[in-house]
């Protein structure tokens, strides 16, 4: 909402510099968007009265003109590229020395003829956005006068934001009424100077409690012509078109009073009466738009004989719309419901300056005097001479009822923390137009007709707390009400992340939408939960998996020439309630990380992940010798890392194949056999489509698996005995067919070494033409050591003769 | 052997390690010198075949140039070992005033610092962290809040919606998981629930269709605007610095009433900063959630992660937090 300053000064006496007025305003709940002051260094700008003109000689699209003088009298020739006018027309002349904004005007020569100065239009002046031609006055004005002294042009106009159930704010006298509040200061609303006639007008039937009051006058004699200066300059300071003397006049009103208006073409509608009724669905108006609207149930329509005139509270109909031939109008003022409004005006997709204001709710008592207002401003821009008045009523609507309101001062003032007493407080209230009886410590408050914000004692609360100034609140710790501690569970998450970074992952966070096209990463299937109204078509669904955001973030990074990257996300991953991810991860936890709507209903699948992926060196740009690159064993490392924090079992590795993945150099990861995971190289393919270098790493875990069960227990690390008689340490190496995994031969091996052994390592991996064809050797080395005793070489040497039967049982052997 | 011929062995020895120049040619002249064929070695076994007397002097003079020789020996050896050290120390000379040559640990996004460095700010304060799904039912999203079923919010044009299910949004903000809070906690509560929420607005540098929100939630009897000013106050100082104040303005949210926007002190060119939404909780959300507005008070607030972020370590685009770019990712 714009407020000129001089509209809202002629209605509150405001005793306070600009930015003081801002500053109150902004810290009263009328947030002050911006001050502007359009039109402002204007000088030297006179009205002149168009003598004289013909075309210029040497270009078909400018024209001489002579105008009146400074002192209204004598002649200056300009060229003029508008055409909108004729000899007697008044016109503003920028005179030579003139300012207008971002011009100083002298003499110009234009194709031989030399201007003094230029005619403007309404955009050259701040007043507006037309610029199809001369702004011209109406006839009566002194002739020779500055225009800052005609209007207030240049002046400040402030935007405040209005707040949803601040509809009373959108108007001047709204903002003028609290700004008295606020001050406590006078107020002095416009006043309505035209009396009603007492003729019967057009008969109403109002049949929806849609409708409050429906105001409608009959003016007659009008002259549809352009509106006076002033109103044009007060409509261009508010950001409204300027049409003509009748329909600006319904836009001031309602900018004044926040009632909006409309003005029919009374021979332009059907029979003597108006019906206002719910739509029953299937009517048809086109509306001043020029647009062709289909009705629904609900939309509130006013009709004619003819069938609907107006789409009510929301634009009129073209069919009756006023034009310049028009003598005859009726005036409408009417109060909608506004959730009828507000739900038509969503559907179609129209918002108004009425709909905006009837959604939030105009003054219920409103209609008549806005009417009546209007009715004498348009005797003044069009002649209008009012001769009769319609007027009904209907009051059932809910939306109409205006509750009086119980409140306790002691309540206000605990929650407030203001000391405030009840007179006090009804102060405050009575300020705001409260109607307020104190009994003791009761309220008793009827709130004014504008105000359907005041509805309950919170209410009440905050409108004490806003005129006593908020910056009164004092500020003070709550008691200690609760314990404060992270969970087991959100400590371990933190602890899994530390854990990713200390590998050397940076952590990002990606857009979680996806296209279609998707990445396979853990559990891949092609459940997706899609989006009703998604922001682009590669955005069309949440992500069913992690991988997508990472490779992006490689392949824009890559782009910018790096060698080399490692990214890790944790996130929630998304997919349809009865996806099989969901099986899998109700076998490994339960369904404790399931999330459920208010009547139990499961909502889509969205368990917390983690994904990582990286190529190409890790020293990055500052190593000399890059030699370490990412490789597969990174990724598994970090992972096997994340189960051992989450003191989960370690998770199994099995060689798979999947869409887009190395097929010999990726594994699942599995716990209870179930898959939880994913880790490997990316298929050269993929890399490829990704403009990646091979090779890419990377792997995907859900964390459900070790988030759940730290919820629910608490599980302290205890310290391990700290053996000291000495280690011994034996190599082995295992000559083993290629298909069996190191997995299980570790696995046999530790089996079959038992209590001894402390720990066991892979250090080797050979391949040669001493060994069998389609065989390796494994390199092992097992540390064995007894907390009680000093072990001897028969120890040593009964541990290898277990491993050596052990690995033949399985088809592998010791070489020695 | 007299003592003339042990001197000169004596001279010769010690002259033999002078010239040695390095610790191989040392070791030469030790062998030579000392070794079992020295002649100081074949000097000692001739004392067996010697008087008394004759043997006690030469094996005086003999023990008296062993132990000379050796000396010798190990002042020579000491020294070249030392010459041959510093060599060696020279030659691997190495220039470190270059780049570090290091794996560095990763770091954690800026949104993670900054939410966790406001989450630790409340779990000072007695608030525990809750957490919700990010696809939500509309009515925990909207209708327990006190958000009805035309209000603009619930738009397409703001709100995300699942397709196919009925209600099903992206939440809009963190609140559902305080209306969650309430509806399986009895008083006194106070948590703050964090995470990433989502609005239909498209990428640039000033919207995100997904942001992070830090919403906290205290309800208990006899919470009054005093606590939630003075808790609020003590978030911008622990966040911004000791020297900063707060402003309560009056504004409008669903779930609250009063609701106040809340602005922290800048510097003199910036005044006051808007940060965060907050208020009392509205009796009606208490109502619609099961705990009696007549006896529990409440206040909510929610912080934007990424408008705390950005103000504080000068980021002016959001799209920064989002495109992951590695030199954006090691600034923090």
């Amino acid at each position: 909402m714009r407020l000129p300053l001089s509209w809202l000064t002629s209605m509150v006496d405001l005793d306070l510099p600009l930015d003081d007025l801002v500053d109150r305003l902004s810290a009263s709940g009328l947030e002050v968007e911006g001050v502007t002051t359009p039109g402002a260094g204007i000088h030297g700008v006179r009205t002149a009265r168009v003598l004289h003109h013909e075309p210029h000689p040497d270009a078909d699209s400018l024209r001489l003109v002579d105008v009146t003088g400074p002192d209204g009298e004598g002649e200056v020739r300009v060229v003029c590229g508008a055409a909108n006018f004729d000899v007697g027309d008044v016109v503003l002349h920028a005179e030579v020395g003139a300012r207008i904004p971002g011009m100083e005007l002298e003499a110009r020569t234009i194709r031989g003829q030399v201007s003094n100065g230029m005619l403007a239009s309404a955009r050259e002046l701040g007043l507006g956005e037309d610029h199809s031609g001369l702004l011209v006055l109406d006839g009566d004005v002194a002739l020779g006068a500055l225009l800052e002294d005609l209007v207030p042009v240049g002046e400040p106009v402030i935007e405040i934001a209005v707040q949803p159930d601040r509809g009373d704010h959108l108007s001047v006298l709204g903002v003028a009424r609290d700004l008295a509040a606020l001050l406590d200061t006078t107020l002095s609303p416009p006043p309505v100077l035209a009396e009603a006639p007492s003729g019967p007008g057009i008969s109403l039937s109002l049949e929806t409690d849609g409708v409050g009051t429906f105001v409608a006058w009959t003016l007659e004699d009008v002259a549809v012509r352009r509106s006076p200066l002033w109103l044009r300059t007060r409509l261009a300071q508010c950001g409204v078109r300027s049409i003509d003397g009748v329909v600006d006049v319904t836009n001031y009103v309602m900018l004044e009073l926040g009632q909006p208006l409309h003005a029919f073409d009374l021979d332009r509608l059907r029979g003597a009466a108006l019906r206002v009724r719910a739509a029953s669905g299937g009517e048809q108006l086109r509306t001043l738009d020029g647009v062709d609207r289909m009705l629904v149930e609900g939309d509130l329509l006013i009709e004619d004989a003819d069938g609907p005139a107006s789409l009510a509270g929301v634009m009129g109909g073209e069919r009756t719309e006023v034009h310049a031939a028009t003598r005859r109008v009726l005036l409408e003022g009417a109060v909608w419901d506004p959730a009828a409004i507000r739900r038509t005006s969503r559907r179609l997709g129209l918002v108004s300056e009425a709909s905006t204001r009837f959604e939030r709710r105009v003054d219920p008592e409103g209609a008549g005097r806005a009417v009546a207002r209007a009715a004498h401003l348009m005797g003044l821009t069009a002649g209008a001479r009012p001769t009769a008045v319609s007027e009904s009523a209907r009051t059932a609507g809910d939306w109409l009822a205006r509750p009086t309101v119980e409140a306790s001062a002691a309540g206000i003032r605990r929650l407030l923390a203001l000391d405030l007493d009840a007179d006090a407080q009804a102060g405050l209230l009575r300020r705001a137009h409260c109607d307020v009886t104190v009994v003791g410590e009761r309220l008793t408050v009827v709130p004014p007709s504008w105000r359907g914000d005041l509805a309950r004692p919170a209410d009440l609360a905050e409108e004490v707390a806003r005129l006593h100034g908020f910056a009164h609140i004092p500020a003070e710790l709550p008691p200690l009400v609760a314990r404060g501690a992270l969970s087991a569970a959100q400590r371990l998450e933190r602890g899994l992340r530390e854990a990713v970074l200390a590998h050397g992952f940076d952590e990002i966070v990606t857009r979680p939408f996806v296209g279609d096209e998707v990445f396979s990463g853990v559990l891949p299937s092609d459940g997706r939960v899609r989006l009703a109204n998604p922001l682009a078509q590669d955005a069309a669904a949440m992500r069913p998996g992690l991988l997508d955001g990472l490779l992006g973030t490689l392949r824009r990074n890559r782009g910018q020439g790096r060698a080399g990257m490692a990214v890790t996300e944790l996130g929630r991953i998304h997919r349809p309630v009865g996806d099989p991810l969901g099986v899998a991860l109700d076998a490994v936890v339960g369904p404790g990380w399931r999330w459920e709507g208010p009547d139990g209903q499961a909502l889509p699948l969205q368990p917390r992940t983690l994904a990582l992926a990286a190529f190409g060196t890790r020293g990055g740009d500052g190593w000399q010798a890059p030699t370490l690159d990412w490789e597969v064993e990174d990724v598994l490392a970090v992972l096997d890392e994340l189960s051992r924090r989450a003191g989960v079992p370690r998770l199994e590795r099995r060689a798979i194949v999947r869409d887009g993945w190395h097929p010999g150099r990726t594994v699942a990861l599995l716990l209870g056999g179930v898959e939880v995971g994913v880790a490997g190289q990316l298929h050269p393919h993929t890399c490829d489509a990704w403009d990646l270098p091979e090779s890419v790493v990377a792997g995907e875990l859900l964390l459900e698996p070790l988030l759940v069960p730290a919820r629910d227990e608490q599980r302290p690390s205890q310290a391990p005995r700290l053996v000291r008689h000495p280690a011994v340490v034996v190599d082995v190496a295992v000559v083993a067919p290629e298909a069996l995994a190191i997995a299980a031969i570790m696995t046999v091996v530790r089996e079959a070494a038992g209590a001894l052994l402390d720990d066991l390592r892979w250090f080797d991996e050979f391949r040669g033409e001493q060994l069998p064809d389609g065989h390796r050797s494994i390199g092992l080395r097992l540390r064995l050591q007894d907390p009680d005793r000093q072990l001897s070489d028969d120890d040593a040497d009964g541990v290898l003769k277990r491993v050596a039967t052990a690995v033949e049982a399985v088809g592998a052997s010791l070489r020695t | 052997m007299d003592a003339s011929e042990v001197d000169a062995l004596r001279v010769a020895a010690l002259a033999a390690f002078a010239a040695a120049d390095d610790v191989a040619g040392l070791e030469q002249a030790r062998v030579d010198h000392l070794g079992r064929r020295s002649p100081l070695a074949a000097a000692q076994k001739t004392l067996g075949g010697l008087s008394d007397d004759g043997r006690r002097t030469l094996g005086a003079l003999l023990n008296a140039l062993k132990a000379d020789i050796t000396e010798g020996f190990e002042a020579r050896h000491a020294a070249l070992e030392a010459v041959e050290l510093g060599a060696r120390l020279e030659a691997e000379r190495r220039d470190l005033t270059g780049p570090a040559r290091r794996v560095r640990p990763g770091r954690p996004h800026l949104l993670t610092q900054v939410e966790a460095e406001i989450v630790d700010v409340f779990l000072g304060m007695g608030f525990s962290v809750a957490e919700g799904p990010e696809v939500e039912s509309g009515r925990f999203n909207f209708d327990l809040l006190n958000i009805p079923p035309e209000h603009p919010a619930r738009g397409t044009m703001d709100t995300i919606y699942v397709d196919e299910q009925d209600d099903i949004v992206l939440r809009t903000h963190t609140s559902p998981v305080q209306v969650r809070t309430m509806l399986a906690q009895r008083p006194p509560i106070a948590v703050v629930c964090p995470g990433r929420v989502y609005r239909a607005d498209a990428v640039d540098a000033t919207h995100s269709p997904v942001f992070t929100q830090v919403e906290g939630l205290l309800i208990a009897e006899g919470v009054t605007m005093a606590h939630l000013r003075g808790t609020l106050l003590a978030f911008a100082r622990a966040l911004f610095g000791d020297d900063r104040e707060v402003r309560l303005r009056p504004s409008f949210f669903p779930f609250t009433e009063p609701s106040a926007e809340v602005d922290v002190s800048f510097d003199s060119a910036s005044g006051w900063l808007e940060i965060l939404g907050s208020g009392m909780v509205d009796p009606a959300v208490l109502t619609a959630c099961g705990i009696d507005p007549a006896r529990y008070s409440g206040f909510a607030f929610g912080i934007g992660v990424e408008r705390v972020a950005m103000l504080r370590h000068g980021v002016s685009d959001i799209r920064d937090l989002y495109d992951a770019d590695a030199r954006f990712l090691a600034a923090f």
